[in-house]
Order: structure tokens, then sequence, then C-alpha cells
């Protein structure tokens, strides 16, 4: 009895690895084209911010406000005044400002734990508040201050292109009530995207490209004018940041 | 003005466990240079004040940075208890950032130092006892690591270009040799508290308590070289951020006449910290080192110099922290 079990699982197994050496060769020759070049592209999420359409109004920051119910006094999104010139010769620009979700995330490479995180499926950088233990390492190593101690939860936050409304297929919450339709949001790796092709027809800049962060938030028209270029050019200029630190750093 | 996110618990932690780290490597070196070189007893003694020194400001120091956790902050906001031990995360994982390895470094060396203090602990302790090869053992491991602790604070802020100040290679030299620095001084300082006994010298002839001191020549000696070393990290850390373009340069008019912590770090950090303590121990190391003669320093200059030194530390480390945290990228 014992050896005809024996025999009959050996003969099992012969067969089930025939079976399975079939399906390997199956699955390695299947030709899909359409499933591979899938699963090549890794989703990159981006927004472009074209700022010529932006009107100031702050419903971008107020949307994020309420959608995460963000503590007094912190912003993930928040926009910027930019006031130059004298009369008659002046301007007002607005720059809307928000984490940049970098390709090459120095929030990340300086987070001890390994709390803060650039994912994989998507590109969001995104802070697992589990495991932060509030050090503000990231927030000394964001150029674009985007971090911020949340004061409930004691650790870092900061904008995540709305990841809960994203992964259902929903365009974050600032893009959403946006009047003038001045963000646009999508992956930027997908071709056929809006933003792939804003960023390929337009002339598109980041914020503080020399600190290699290669950001993913694309603006176009943006005034880069700061107060060492005012000082240079001789012009009166005025940042009004709209938050708590009312310099930008 | 920007928001200041590292405020006095961080400095005085850069500061303590500047000193507590220096005063590891300093006792170890003088342990296992002068330990069995036939330099006598009193090298043995000053080993003894470094060890029992050095993990006392480092533990302090660890405690304050817990207090600048968000977390430990918010523990006591909410009411969540769990939130105050948050900072164990630190010690599940380890990963390439300066404060993951630093943080490890710093555990290993206040555990290091800890039982290279035990060693010393017993008033008997001397040379050759049943913890002498503990002892060197833990000398031996204590070099290394007071060196990794006092560098890996100018890495960890030296590794972001969003701070253009801090973002320089010679804020490393800087901190290392203030670090040293800081522990001979702090080793002066108890030594000159402590030591009132009759002193005796290689001959075996006793002097007069506090007046003539054969083993406080080696380390105001050696705090001087510090000195000059600091110096020159000083002006190289300067010059280099001075004579780039960008954000540094920028940046570093914030200690420059002018800027806003110009009077703080010239006046405090340089000449306060550095060339007074430096000029009073080159007027008391001078006559020894170039004409053989006894070396002889008061028992209230020591503790004045050590003390000197002491505060030039701290407010370099003041300095920059805030000026590291005032200061950002230009443009936008």
């Amino acid at each position: 009895m014992k050896n005809s079990d024996v025999n009959l699982s050996r003969r099992n197994l012969v067969a089930k690895a025939g079976l399975g050496a079939a399906a390997a060769v199956a699955t390695a020759t299947l030709p899909k084209p359409a499933k591979a070049e899938a699963t090549d592209r890794t989703v990159q999420y981006a927004m472009v911010i074209d700022t010529r359409r932006c009107v100031g109004c702050h419903a971008c920051s107020v949307a994020c406000k309420a959608e995460f119910d963000v503590p007094l006094g912190e912003t993930r999104s928040w926009v910027e005044y930019i006031e130059k010139g004298e009369y008659p010769n002046v301007s007002r620009q607005f720059l809307p400002r928000l984490c940049n979700q970098c390709s090459d995330p120095p929030c990340v490479r300086v987070c001890p734990t390994g709390a803060t995180y650039k994912r994989k499926e998507d590109g969001i950088v995104v802070v697992d508040a589990d495991i932060c233990i509030g050090c503000k390492y990231c927030m000394q190593a964001c150029p674009y201050d985007a971090r911020f101690i949340n004061p409930r939860t004691g650790t870092a936050d900061k904008c995540d292109f709305c990841l809960h409304r994203v992964s259902q297929g929903i365009a974050p919450a600032c893009v959403n009530t946006c009047q003038g339709r001045a963000r646009i949001f999508g992956d930027m790796n997908d071709p056929d995207s809006e933003v792939a092709k804003l960023i390929a027809t337009e002339p598109v800049t980041v914020l503080r490209q020399e600190m290699g962060t290669k950001p993913n938030v694309y603006y176009i028209a943006a005034d880069h004018t700061d107060d060492g270029d005012a000082r240079f050019q001789h012009q009166y200029l005025r940042v009004d940041t709209h938050r708590r630190a009312k310099e930008r750093r | 003005m920007n928001e200041v996110f590292w405020g006095l618990p961080v400095i005085s932690y850069l500061f303590l466990a500047g000193v507590g780290a220096g005063a590891y490597t300093v006792s170890a070196s003088v342990l296992l240079r002068g330990g069995g070189g036939g330099f006598g007893h009193k090298h043995f003694q000053i080993a003894r004040y470094g060890a029992l020194l050095a993990p006392l400001p480092m533990m302090i120091g660890t405690g304050l940075i817990i207090f600048e956790l968000g977390t430990f902050t918010a523990a006591f906001e909410n009411g969540d208890f769990w939130l105050l031990f948050r900072w164990i995360r630190l010690f599940l994982t380890i990963t390439m950032s300066p404060m993951s390895i630093g943080s490890w470094v710093l555990a290993v060396c206040i555990l290091a130092s800890l039982v290279y203090a035990y060693t010393f602990l017993s008033p008997d302790a001397k040379p050759g006892d049943d913890k002498s090869s503990l002892r060197l053992a833990m000398a031996w491991v204590g070099v290394p690591l007071g060196i990794a602790v006092a560098i890996y604070t100018g890495v960890m802020l030296g590794a972001m270009p969003s701070r253009p100040f801090w973002n320089s290679p010679v804020l490393v030299l800087l901190f290392l040799m203030s670090a040293l620095s800081g522990g001979v001084a702090g080793i002066l300082l108890l030594k000159a508290i402590f030591d009132h006994e009759p002193q005796t010298d290689d001959a075996g002839g006793t002097e007069p308590a506090g007046k003539i001191d054969r083993s406080s020549y080696l380390l105001s000696a050696s705090d001087m070289i510090l000195i000059g070393f600091e110096l020159l990290a000083v002006f190289l850390f300067i010059m280099f951020t001075y004579l780039t373009v960008g954000a540094q340069k920028v940046a570093i008019s914030v200690i420059l006449p002018g800027g806003s912590l110009s009077m703080l770090f010239w006046v405090g950090v340089v000449l306060i910290g550095l060339l007074i303590p430096a000029i009073i121990e080159l007027k008391y190391v001078l006559p020894t080192l170039l004409h053989k003669k006894v070396y002889t320093i008061p028992r209230r200059v020591e503790m004045i110099v050590a003390l000197v030194v002491l505060f030039g530390g701290f407010l370099l480390r003041y300095v920059v922290v805030i000026g590291g945290q005032i200061t950002g990228p230009v443009g936008i």
C-alpha cells in the first residue's frame, strides 16, 4: 500500500511537473504586446500648472484644507503672490505651490526610519505616519518647504497628490476645484496624457531645478523672480506666501 | 524670517554630543598613547577624567533631542502615550540617511563609553589592574567611535543642498575640531576642579598643589593645536563658501559683517571661543615648548580657558544651526 502510494504520488508529480513546464513555456512565449507595454511603462503622476490661467483665488488651497482637514496654520498647498515693478510698469503673478513629488526626493534620502518613500507604482512621495518619528530632517532637506509637522500626529505631513482620490481614478481636490483649469494632472509617462502633451509642447519650467530633485510639478509662464533678482534688478518685489512662513525659504 | 525647525534642544545636543565624543576620543588616545608608554600615572588620571565625563554629556544631549521630535510634542497634546516612544523606530531599521547611521553610531558610542567609564569607576583603578584589558579594548573602540559621532553631525547637516549654509564639507572638519577641543576642555575643567592633591612628578618629588603640573601641559598644548585647526576650519568654511556663486555665497553673508549672526560669530565664537583661549594657552605653553621650562598654569586660568572653550563650542553650534535655517536656496 505504501509502495503504491509512493508510485501514485510519483506519477502525479511527474504529470504535474510536465504540466508546470508546459505552462511555464506557454506564459514565456505567449505574445502579449499590449500587456507587455503596460508593464514596461511605470506611472509617474505629474502636474502642470499654467500660471496664465491662475487668478490667485485660493480655491485649491481651500479645497486641500477641506479634503485633508489640514490643521490651522499649516498648508499642503498654497498660492504665492508675486508683485513687482513700479507704477505703471507693474505685474502681479500667482504661483501655486505644492509638493513637487520629486523623482530624486531629498526628503526620502534623509529619512532615518524609511517613513517617507516614493511609491513605485505611481511616483507619489508619501509619508507613513505610523513610522515617522517627527525628527524634521525631511523638512530641512526639502528645497520647496513643502513639509510640516502635523500637530495632531506629530509626524511629517505634506501634499500627496490626493493619493486616496487618484488611486480611485479621481483627480486631486485642487485640480478638481480649479476655476480656471490652471492645474492639469495626469501620468507623465503616458504620451497621450494631457500633462505629457503640455510638457512636450509648452515652454515648461520647474522650481529650483539646480537642487537636482527632478520635480514632477511643471509650470507654464511661472515668475521665478526672487529677492536676490529684485535687488540685482533694482526693482520693487513683494512675495506674499499666504502661509505662516512669511518668507519663502 | 524662515522658520527654525531645530532649536535649542538640537543645538545643545550637537554641543554636548561633541564634548562627550571628544572627551571619549581624547581620553582613549591619552590612555593608548601614554598608558603603556611610560608617561606615568598622571596620564592615566587624565584618561580617567575623560572616561568618567564622556557618557554624561552624550546621554544628556541624546535625551534633549527627543524633546525636539514632533511625535514627542504631540504625545502631550493628544494624550497618545505611545508617541513618546516613537523614536524607537530609529533602531528598528538602518537606512543610508546620515541621521540613521548617526543614531546607531551614537548608541554604540554611548554604550562603549559607559563600559569604558565603568573600567575607571573604582578609585583604585590603575594601569595593569584586572579591568585593564577591557579598558584598553574600549579605548581602541573609543577613538574611531568618538570621531564618528563628532563627524556624523557635520555630515548630517552638510548633506542637504536645500540648506546652503550647511552644505559644505568643511563643516565636518569644523565640528570635529570643535568636538575634540571641547573634549579636552571638559577634561581640563574636571582636572582643574578635582585635582587638588600635591602633584607627584616622574621623579617622585612633590610639588605645591595647583602650581606646577606637568600633565596639564599635554592638555593645554593639544587644546591649543586643536584650536589652531579649528581656526583653519573656520577660515576654510568661510572662504570656500564666499568664493563660490549662488546660494552658498548668499547664505554665508549671514555670518559676515552685516549679517544677523555676524556679531555672535566673530565675537562669541572666534574671539571669545577660539582666539582668547588660544592666546592664554600660548602664553603658558610656549615657555615649555621653546625653552623646556617647567610648565606652570594657575588652576583658575585653567578653569577659565576650559569654560571659554566650551562656551565657544556651544555658540559655534548655535550660529551654525540657526544660520543654516534662516538662510535658504536662492531663486525659485
